[in-house]
């Protein structure tokens, strides 16, 4: 693996490129677009003032802008959209980071989505999740059905990374081809493959299942094979069986190669060079859980999981969580969990209970987590944090949520951390959340 | 000339298979307002029936759905709803940001800079899909 040279000056011609391809399919689009049926223009804004202080006593206060923007254009066809959302902060205490101020574009696209045969175009900044592929990209991706329940999705673009360790690669293109039949299954085939200069960081194929052959069973999974290290990176499979409403059960199997599977990762916390992660290591973790609903507002979830290492010891994490759901103001849960792994950090008890109360346009809530540590950890074998938030709104559109948390844990004795939020939706049509 | 060929014979007979799919597209914003964390079979008796928001598997299969048919995820959830998890950058934990929604579960609650070396040793494959690529300049601080 190589270390990320910074990119700076030019843009990258394949970005150009891209960009380019981009706005002449949007034009063609817009310019082929019907007169609009229906436009929906949607944002939201949410304010959020951070305060608290670090291990050097700084007193950090900073001041964030999330935006979220979203417009929409119907037509006989179809519809148009724009998405954007980013966020910006600026310090106003002492530095909260390495720049007084910073920000980010998270996407930005523009969308086309057909009427017909689940067409869909997008080209931009966006999220693209397909079989193998969970990447967030610069470029353009395209979906249809196509014919006898086939369906198709292809992608290319400049993957958009950060880089702090190793570079993320310059070009990334894919795709994926499924066979579904609604009612029963659907089964894809997928592949990615992430280059520099030609050279390739990641090539990955995969297999994705969901297979309902009946209403009561459920079984959803994929398994992801590296070219490059010529070995199965992952496994992954959850069974679920629903005998009655008011009863789930359910079961999962997860299989990770680790030279496999942390092939090329952008940062050393997760690369094999680490020193952390042994590239010799396999895990398998076994589980399984029960649902049951014993009334409508009550929910009780029991859970097991094994985690078995070919080097590390082996652990097993068991537990229940249950809640409480009136339809009108008080939601409420509590759980316990217990980690059995074979050394003093991996063997401890977690306790975790929470409610929020509505009192009209307001509410109230209280979340408790506690983990108690078999063995001490610098010194200190129980750690929690205490959390209340109240919040009030003004109308369906403006809401103020202020919160404390207190925390006492392995590393710090009393901290004490505040957030004031302030929310704010616009926009008219009909939009989703 | 023979790679141009290949390309446009492609194009062609990709159209026809378009063309005589006709499906109908899911619908793009979900036809009611869903509130709180919905049974999707308390209204649904097609493929949308496994989508139940309560079941105490759905974090673990959601991901799953989304690789399948990330549209069906779309009628209710904005962009912006997955990328509050799914971030490029951020620095507010999803926990720290919604400290009202306890019943969502949200990752990293409570003291979680000690705790997840302890995660991390259980299963470093569960921080990949958010921090291996992306959402990690500050690992660096430690990790270097």
């Amino acid at each position: 693996m190589k270390i990320q040279k910074k990119i700076t000056g030019a843009v990258r011609p394949c970005v150009l490129k891209l960009a380019g391809t981009a706005l002449i399919t949007c034009s063609l689009l817009a310019f082929d677009h019907p007169a609009a049926y229906a436009t929906s223009i949607s944002g939201d804004s949410l304010t959020i003032l951070r305060l608290r202080e670090n291990k050097r006593d700084d007193q950090l206060f900073p001041l964030y802008e999330y935006l979220n923007l979203s417009a929409s254009d119907t037509g006989s066809q179809g519809t148009i959209s724009v998405q954007l959302g980013g966020w910006g902060r600026i310090d106003l205490g002492d530095r909260s980071s390495q720049r007084r101020s910073d920000g980010d574009i998270q996407y930005g696209f523009l969308s086309y989505r057909a009427n017909k045969n689940n067409l869909q175009f997008n080209a931009g900044r966006q999220w693209v999740v397909e079989g193998v592929a969970t990447e967030r990209l610069d470029g353009l991706y395209l979906r249809t059905d196509l014919v006898a329940g086939f369906t198709a999705a292809t992608f290319v673009g400049t993957p958009v990374t950060t880089n702090p360790n190793f570079e993320g690669g310059e070009l990334i293109y894919g795709g994926r081809i499924a066979h579904t039949m609604p009612k029963y299954y659907s089964i894809g085939l997928s592949a990615l493959r992430n280059e520099t200069d030609a050279e390739g960081l990641r090539e990955e194929e995969g297999v994705d299942l969901w297979l309902h052959p009946i209403p009561q069973l459920d079984i959803s999974g994929r398994s992801s094979y590296n070219s490059l290290s010529k070995g199965w990176a992952e496994h992954a499979y959850t069974l679920s069986v629903t005998p009655m409403d008011a009863l789930r059960l359910s079961a999962s199997m997860q299989r990770i190669d680790y030279k496999d599977y942390f092939y090329h990762v952008t940062t050393s916390a997760l690369s094999l060079t680490n020193g952390i992660l042994d590239p010799n290591e396999e895990l398998w973790n076994v589980g399984g859980s029960i649902g049951f609903l014993p009334t409508k507002n009550v929910n009780v979830a029991l859970e097991y999981n094994r985690y078995e290492y070919e080097i590390a010891g082996d652990a097993d994490y068991y537990g229940v969580t249950a809640s409480f759901t009136t339809p009108t103001a008080l939601t409420a849960g509590a759980s316990f969990h217990r980690m059995d792994g074979d050394t003093g950090p991996l063997r401890y008890n977690q306790y975790r209970a929470w409610a929020t109360q509505k009192f009209g346009p307001a509410d109230l809530t209280l979340d408790f987590f506690d983990v108690d540590f078999d063995s001490s950890i610098t010194g200190r074998t129980n750690t929690y944090s205490l959390a209340a938030a109240a919040g009030y709104n003004f109308n369906r559109s403006l809401r103020v949520t202020a919160d404390i948390d207190y925390q006492r844990s392995t590393d710090f004795d009393n901290e004490l951390r505040g957030l004031v939020k302030l929310s704010y939706a616009f926009g008219f049509g009909k939009e989703g959340k | 000339m023979k790679k141009i060929s290949l390309m446009v014979l492609m194009g062609v007979t990709l159209s026809f298979l378009y063309a005589c799919a006709n499906t109908s597209s899911i619908a793009r914003v979900h036809p009611e307002e869903v509130k709180g964390l919905p049974r999707c079979a308390e209204c649904h008796t097609d493929t949308w029936t496994a989508l139940n928001h309560q079941a105490q598997d759905f974090y673990l299969k959601h991901k799953f759905y989304a690789a399948q048919q990330r549209a069906a995820c779309s009628t209710c959830h904005k962009e912006s709803f997955c990328v509050d998890c799914h971030a490029h950058k951020e620095e507010i934990k999803p926990n720290d940001k919604y400290k009202e929604r306890p019943e969502l579960n949200l990752p990293h609650r409570g003291d979680y800079l000690s705790r997840h070396r302890i995660d991390g040793r259980i299963n470093p494959a569960s921080c990949v899909k958010c921090h291996g690529r992306e959402n990690n300049e500050r690992c660096k601080t430690c990790h270097r």
